[in-house]
């Protein structure tokens, strides 16, 4: 998943978020009895449920659709999913795991060299904006999203896949490149 | 000897409050029996069952310390056999020709305490227990409960029940340890094998449960304000034992011996059990009726989806039961702000009124 060109870009994903639905109507007060590692949520109308094992964090809805948070690959979201629809199967709810869909996933990056924001901004107005309070910019390509800081701190990228992001990176790339700052700050 | 320590200044602040509710309860009870037309004398008994179950669930230290001239032990021994003497563990003792010899062991006794065959000893509350093998007998950790006692004694006091075979695993068992009322909490010292796992596998109960059950459920009467555990050195009487642990228990009509639950019968539904075996049968339907949606559905149970490991590292007995005012939790940091409640920690009970605690998840 690295950018291709110059060195190897190291992205590291540190959050997919899928959701999925059981088909079932889930009766939340029996998960927040009877399961185990649930926070019940009345107000908000929805249960969290906490795994250690792939360590994800899923909310839960009466009506069957779950969101899931916190793990580190597209796989490891859906194994996840998985081991949580077993848990409410469990409880006895008749789940069917079904439209198992990625979401979002963010991703971090840092670019080897500081980045001119200013510059940036100008030379790529359309797609990118610069946020003035947060002294930070954003970059809005086709599919993604991309969270640039100004200097060493890594960027963040946010995109649907993890293949969307690499691609992404990889894109955002020579643009930065070209309004990076020299070496000394 | 003063309580100096946190924990012994608790328990006694904890005996004194749970003694004064269990005076509050008899007394207002007092008129209600009247009515009924019961004796004052069964409410007093209720009053000594209960007082004596909560005494042994917890540490007997604060009761001991207040009564320190009455002792709970009374020992008598018949003419041939040897008197042993309160402050030792005991070796061999000098025979006493005359009569029985009776003797009381002081609170202060340094246990355990091993008795020789052949002793009959007599509970605080007039219980006789004829020994046949060798007895040890130590103070309960206050952490284990029952199962062990029925041993040596049941086949004195107890009259074993006639069938019921011993067709009941220990963990059935175990959510009614307690309500083998009337037995004390006690550990064996050296478990030996067939002891060793159902005592394991033992999970105490909360303290007090009200004498009312109990005493519809046993038959037999046996208020033991003591804790006694047996080791019975032949090895062969452990077999009988465990039988008869196992009987007296079944005998105790228990909801929550598996077994049973096989007799309910099922009325309507699938015939399959409650492992679901899910996916290959509701999606065709679904299927069918619906056209498309996503034939991928199959949840096969137990082979795709792996349980949960480590589900139950849960099995504690240490429990608190209280009200809170504020529960907090950053990411997987929790702070919690308790009032009013009892925490079961240890096999010790600790009354608060305000508690705060951290944790980790």
């Amino acid at each position: 998943m690295d950018s291709s060109n110059d060195e190897a870009l190291d992205i590291i994903v540190t959050n997919v978020v899928a959701t999925f639905r059981t088909r079932c109507h889930l009766n939340l007060r029996t998960i927040a009895l009877e399961g185990t590692n649930v926070i019940y949520k009345p107000e908000v109308g929805k249960v969290l449920m906490k795994l250690r094992k792939p360590k994800i964090t899923a909310s839960i809805w009466s009506s069957g659709k779950i969101i899931c948070t916190g793990a580190t690959s597209e796989d490891e979201a859906k194994l996840g999913a998985r081991r949580l629809a077993r848990c409410l199967q469990k409880l006895g709810f008749k789940v069917r795991f079904s439209a198992f869909k990625v979401v979002n996933v963010l991703a971090v990056c840092s670019m080897p060299f500081a980045v001119h924001l200013i510059d940036f901004t100008k030379n790529n107005r359309p797609i990118a904006s610069f946020n003035v309070t947060c002294c930070s910019l954003l970059v809005f390509l086709l599919l993604f999203c991309a969270h640039i800081r100004s200097s060493v701190p890594p960027s963040v990228a946010l995109g649907p896949n993890v293949q969307n992001v690499a691609t992404a990176v990889e894109e955002v790339y020579p643009l930065l490149f070209e309004c990076k700052k020299p070496l000394c700050k | 000897k003063q309580p100096n320590t946190n924990s012994e200044r608790y328990e006694k602040s904890t005996a004194k409050l749970y003694l004064s509710i269990i005076d509050d309860v008899i007394d207002s009870m007092r008129e209600l029996f009247l009515d009924e037309g019961l004796e004052d004398r069964v409410l007093d008994d209720l009053r000594h069952l209960w007082e004596s179950k909560m005494m042994q669930s917890k540490a007997m230290e604060d009761f001991r310390k207040n009564n320190i001239n009455s002792s709970n032990f009374v020992l008598q021994l018949p003419a041939t056999s040897v008197v042993i003497p309160a402050s030792q563990n005991i070796h061999s003792f000098p025979v006493k020709a005359s009569t029985l010899a009776t003797f009381s062991l002081p609170a202060a006794l340094a246990y355990p305490v091993q008795i020789p065959a052949g002793v009959t000893l007599q509970t605080a509350s007039g219980q006789l227990y004829k020994v046949n093998v060798p007895v040890v007998v130590t103070q309960a950790p206050a952490s284990q409960q029952p199962v062990s006692h029925l041993a040596q004694k049941a086949t004195e006091r107890r009259e074993a029940p006639a069938s019921q075979p011993a067709a009941v695993q220990p963990h059935p068992i175990l959510p009614h340890e307690a309500e083998p009322s009337s037995v004390p909490a006690s550990s064996v010292t050296q478990p030996k094998t067939s002891l060793a796992p159902s005592q394991e596998s033992c999970l105490p109960q909360l303290p007090p449960e009200p004498e009312g059950m109990l005493a519809e459920t046993e038959p037999s009467p046996q208020p033991e304000p003591v804790n006694l555990s047996v080791t019975a050195s032949p090895c062969a009487q452990l077999s009988d034992f465990h039988n008869s642990a196992e009987e007296a228990l079944t005998q105790l009509d228990l909801d929550y011996n598996y077994s049973d639950l096989s007799d309910i019968v099922q009325l309507d539904g699938p015939a399959d059990n409650s492992d679901l075996e899910e996916g290959d049968e509701v999606p065709l339907e679904e299927n069918d009726f619906l056209g498309i949606i996503n034939a991928e559905d199959p949840l096969n149970s137990g082979d795709d989806v792996i349980e949960q490991d480590i589900p139950d590292l849960f099995d504690t007995d240490n429990v608190i039961v209280c009200q809170y005012d504020k529960i907090h939790r950053s990411k997987n940091r929790w702070k919690f702000h308790l009032k009013d409640g009892v925490m079961c920690y240890g096999g010790r009970d600790y009354v608060f009124s305000k508690a705060v605690g951290e944790a980790e998840w």
